[in-house]
């Protein structure tokens, strides 16, 4: 009896605990079965399958909403302390998972269909359709192929703010005022930029850019007339934007560095060339990468200037694979096709970062 | 019709008082007195209209800057008797209205604010606005009607669009007291059904018209200095203005490397950059001399297949005519859209000819950046020496010895009531009096006398002495509305057609044509390309749905 007496509010709490646990994985169960009720009814409603349904979407985001709830609180009776802690993480990844991975998941959906806006006949699944497509699309090659040397200007970009936060390091005057004027075209929108520099200063007729090239021997300055120099004065006015953000970093790393190191290399009778390339541009190896990989990434989405400045033109000579899915889904509302572009890049994004990633850790452990 | 008279606003419950409040009450006034129901004062008496339309050209006057807020507000307010007749003070209070219009040259939607800021604060309705640029407004409006979330009520929109939106029972049809009062029987005729119509219903309030004509500087054309050069270089004929491509191209070489008034002076100015679609029209501008036959409505697809025929060689001439004129022109060219020649080069004295619409004519007088003021002329659009003759593959001499075809080109903007709306008669009524207030009569006489983006569209623009008394020289107005009407009533004018997705057909062109004028591929194979690229976006539309509201749009 004793035994049963002290047992007894164990099994009591124990059978408790399993029966909250039941009711948790109960609820959380309910709650999927109706929301993917819910969904099912509203895709077959879509479809036309039956006719029962919601006018919009608009029922299911509210749906799912309730669902998140009901899992919060379904995971805190299952888990308890546990619950409670996921609690702080499943807003966030819930979230991502509505705002990302559905999306992105759905866009391959949409890539697979022949979706037009204007389309008479609705949207139909063409599976490869669209893929096939543009294997054969030379204007997605051509703006591939650009992509190229937008990417390799990045390297002209870092030598230059390389050397743009060797001087902000310096002992100089003013540094804190150059500092914040350096900065300045970074805090432009890539708009304003096409119009104040693109549409503007390298304006053929007026321009002060042009008028100076003319000064200096160019009969017809036009910066976007031409394959080569059009594509050049594109990544001049990338450039220009860009180079303060990786100066940034740069000079951030320049800061962090020992003050010792570079003080010895010194008493040991090391010229400035030698203690940069020795001593600075290694330590500075780290900062570098990093910067670097993140100006390719946002150069691999350039966009604004070249659909403001060129649209994409002289014969696609400057156009982005960015610019071209903005043409194809804004001019012709070709929303398969120009998904399929979109997820095949972010594909190709995906791979060459990582690869490069790869590549660049392994030559930092080799040199380091 | 019934259903437009009950959903007509409450004209016969107006008080006297009310009537007599503003510029044009005193014609409400008399029409009230003359009747009672709504349609026979919907417009105000004929003298009283006479003295509201002298007022209105005051607005600021020609040469008096470019006109503002202040002035929009002023003519929306002067404009609005034939509201005040048919709506009582306050009628649409708790009424909200969403516009959807462009912002382009901070015109459009700017100026319908300015027009109807008066008619909220007379009839109570509140208007929230969705501001597009150009080229953000094909999207908007195809994922709009797409995703079924048409989110407007009433909507600036051109006639292209047409088969988008009226073809798919988007729209409103239009009551008739609003065809009344807005007085469409005043529209030039190419401008009346099946323009603004969709299976035999009227839809459009029009505020503009459209067409394509050339525009010249009257002083490089009638400069000593170069014709004397043009007769040493041994070209046939007088120096003057081009009136066929062959001459616009042989001028516009001319005119490479000479200088006029201490600077150098360009023929004519093409637009080779793509331009949302729009880049198009003025590839059509050239060819359609070479390929619009009198008597045959077809020139860009054939009717029973939807065939392309823009890889013919009338089409593929013209598409060489550009290439071969590039090298002659300013040297930044190939990048010059539609939007830089007219501003940025030609009101800014740059280049002698540009094939542009009516902005021009307006601008050039009334805008404070055009630099030109008088020295332009206009004619309807050039024309050609030689024919292609689609049913017989073979050039002909044309008939008179030019075939000119002036092109119609976006056939004007319109204001769209969606029928949305249509299910509650209160806002039925508001957005179709809005609609109304911004397609008055009166109103269009200053739009189309001030930059605003729209042109001549009604046979009462073509009044030279209301032109004069606003400003304006008589011969270069007498030119100007020349041109718009002789283009307007031209037995060979072109007319696109309205079909679903005719910009993606436009927009896929201009990208092929970019790669023409690059000297990437050659005219032909960049026409072919076109031709290629059309056919399959037709299926992707649907082919068979496209041909039939392709007859039904151009009324075969």
């Amino acid at each position: 009896m004793s035994t049963g007496s002290l047992s007894s509010p164990t099994v009591l709490a124990a059978s408790r605990a399993v029966s909250r646990a039941a009711r948790g994985r109960a609820l959380i169960l309910i709650a999927s079965l109706l929301l993917a009720a819910l969904c099912v009814t509203q895709v077959l409603h879509n479809l036309g399958v039956v006719g029962a349904g919601f006018a919009d979407w608009r029922p299911i985001a509210l749906a799912y909403l309730l669902w998140a709830l009901a899992l919060g609180r379904g995971l805190v009776l299952v888990r308890r302390e546990r619950g409670h802690r996921a609690l702080f993480l499943l807003p966030a990844l819930l979230f991502t998972l509505a705002m990302v991975i559905f999306p992105t998941v759905f866009g391959l959906y949409i890539a697979a269909t022949d979706w037009n806006l204007s389309s008479l006949t609705g949207v139909h699944f063409n599976v490869l359709g669209n893929f096939t497509t543009m294997l054969h699309d030379a204007f997605f090659w051509t703006a591939l192929g650009n992509m190229v040397w937008y990417v390799l200007s990045v390297l002209a970009q870092y030598a230059i703010a390389f050397g743009l936060a060797l001087l902000l390091n310096a002992e100089i005057r003013a540094r804190k005022f150059f500092r914040v004027v350096f900065l300045l075209p970074f805090m432009l929108s890539p708009v304003a930029v096409s119009w104040m520099i693109g549409k503007s200063i390298m304006e053929y007729r007026f321009g002060p850019a042009a008028t100076l090239a003319r000064l200096l021997g160019w009969e017809t300055p036009a910066f976007f007339a031409t394959p080569w120099v059009a594509r050049a004065s594109i990544m001049a006015m990338d450039s220009w934007m860009w180079i303060p953000f990786v100066m940034v970093l740069l000079l951030a790393g320049l800061q962090a560095l020992p003050h010792e190191v570079a003080e010895s290399a010194k008493v040991d009778g090391a010229n400035p060339w030698q203690a940069f390339w020795k001593i600075t541009f290694p330590l500075m190896l780290p900062v570098s990468v990093t910067a670097v990989i993140l100006r390719i990434i946002f150069e691999l989405k350039l966009a604004d200037i070249v659909i403001n400045v060129t649209a994409g033109g002289p014969g696609g000579a400057t156009d982005t694979v960015s610019s071209f899915i903005y043409r194809e889904y804004r001019d012709r509302s070709n929303v398969g096709y120009g998904t399929m572009l979109a997820e095949f890049y972010l594909i190709i994004i995906i791979v060459f970062v990582s690869i490069l990633l790869s590549v660049v850790s392994r030559w930092l452990r080799r040199v380091t | 019709m019934t259903t437009d008279n009950d959903h007509s606003p409450t004209a016969t419950s107006l008080g006297r008082r009310d009537l007599l409040k503003g510029t044009a009450g005193i014609g409400a006034a008399a029409a009230l007195g003359a009747g009672g129901a709504l349609t026979t004062f919907a417009r105000p008496a004929a003298a009283d209209e006479e003295s509201l339309r002298k007022a209105l050209l005051k607005y600021p006057g020609v040469g008096q800057g470019t006109p503002g807020d202040a002035e929009w507000q002023k003519v929306g307010e002067m404009c609005l008797g034939a509201t005040k007749a048919s709506v009582k003070p306050g009628e649409f209070k708790g009424v909200e209205l969403t516009f959807m219009g462009l912002n382009n040259q901070n015109l459009h939607n700017f100026l319908f604010r300015g027009f109807l800021k008066p008619w909220e604060a007379y009839t109570g309705a509140k208007i929230t606005w969705i501001d597009l640029a150009q080229a953000d407004y094909n999207p908007r409006l195809q994922q709009a009607i797409a995703t079924g979330t048409v989110d407007f009520d009433v909507l600036e929109m051109g006639a292209p669009f047409e088969g988008d939106v009226c073809g798919k029972g988007l729209a409103s049809p239009m009551p008739d007291w609003v065809a009344k009062q807005i007085d469409v029987d005043d529209l030039v005729n190419y401008l009346k059904p099946p323009v603004g119509t969709w299976g035999g219903k009227r839809f459009r309030v029009t505020i503009d018209g459209d067409c394509h004509t050339i525009n010249y500087r009257t002083d490089v054309f009638s400069d000593a200095a170069l014709a004397k050069a043009w007769k040493d270089e041994g070209h046939a004929g007088e120096w003057g203005v081009p009136r066929t491509w062959q001459k616009v191209n042989e001028v516009t070489k001319f005119l490479k490397g000479k200088t006029f008034k201490g600077k150098p002076v360009y023929g004519y100015l093409d637009q080779p950059k793509p331009w949302g679609g729009f880049c198009f029209y003025f590839v059509e501008d050239r060819a359609t001399g070479y390929v619009k036959m009198p008597g045959d409505k077809i020139w860009l697809f054939e009717p029973d297949t939807m065939k392309p025929l823009v890889n013919n060689p009338g089409w593929v001439r013209a598409i060489q005519d550009i290439v071969d004129s590039l090298p002659y022109e300013p040297a930044d060219q190939l990048n010059a859209d539609p939007g830089t020649t007219a501003f940025q080069q030609f009101l800014a004295g740059t280049g002698s000819l540009l094939s542009w619409w009516g902005d021009i004519g307006q601008m050039a007088n009334t805008s404070d950046s055009s630099v030109v003021g008088n020295v332009i002329g206009f004619d309807i659009l050039p024309g050609s020496e030689e024919l292609y003759n689609r049913k017989t593959g073979k050039w002909e001499k044309p008939a008179g010895g030019v075939n000119y075809a002036p092109n119609m080109a976006y056939l004007g903007w319109g204001i769209y009531v969606m029928a949305r709306v249509d299910s509650d008669s209160k806002k039925h009524q508001a957005a179709w009096s809005a609609a109304a207030h911004l397609g008055g009569k009166d109103l269009s006489l200053w739009t189309v006398m001030y930059p605003s983006g729209f042109q001549v569209h009604r046979q009462s623009h073509f009044n030279i002495d209301e032109w004069l008394a606003a400003g304006y020289q008589k011969d270069y107005i007498t030119g100007y509305l020349d041109s718009q009407r002789n283009s307007y009533n031209h037995p060979n004018f072109t007319i696109e057609p309205r079909i679903p997705g005719i910009f993606q057909y436009y927009s896929v062109a201009e990208d092929e044509l970019t790669k023409v004028f690059a000297r990437k591929i050659t005219a032909q194979q960049g026409a072919d390309n076109i031709a290629a690229a059309w056919e399959k976006l037709t299926d992707k539309i649907g082919r068979e749905k496209q041909i039939a509201l392709y007859k039904d749009s151009m009324g075969m």
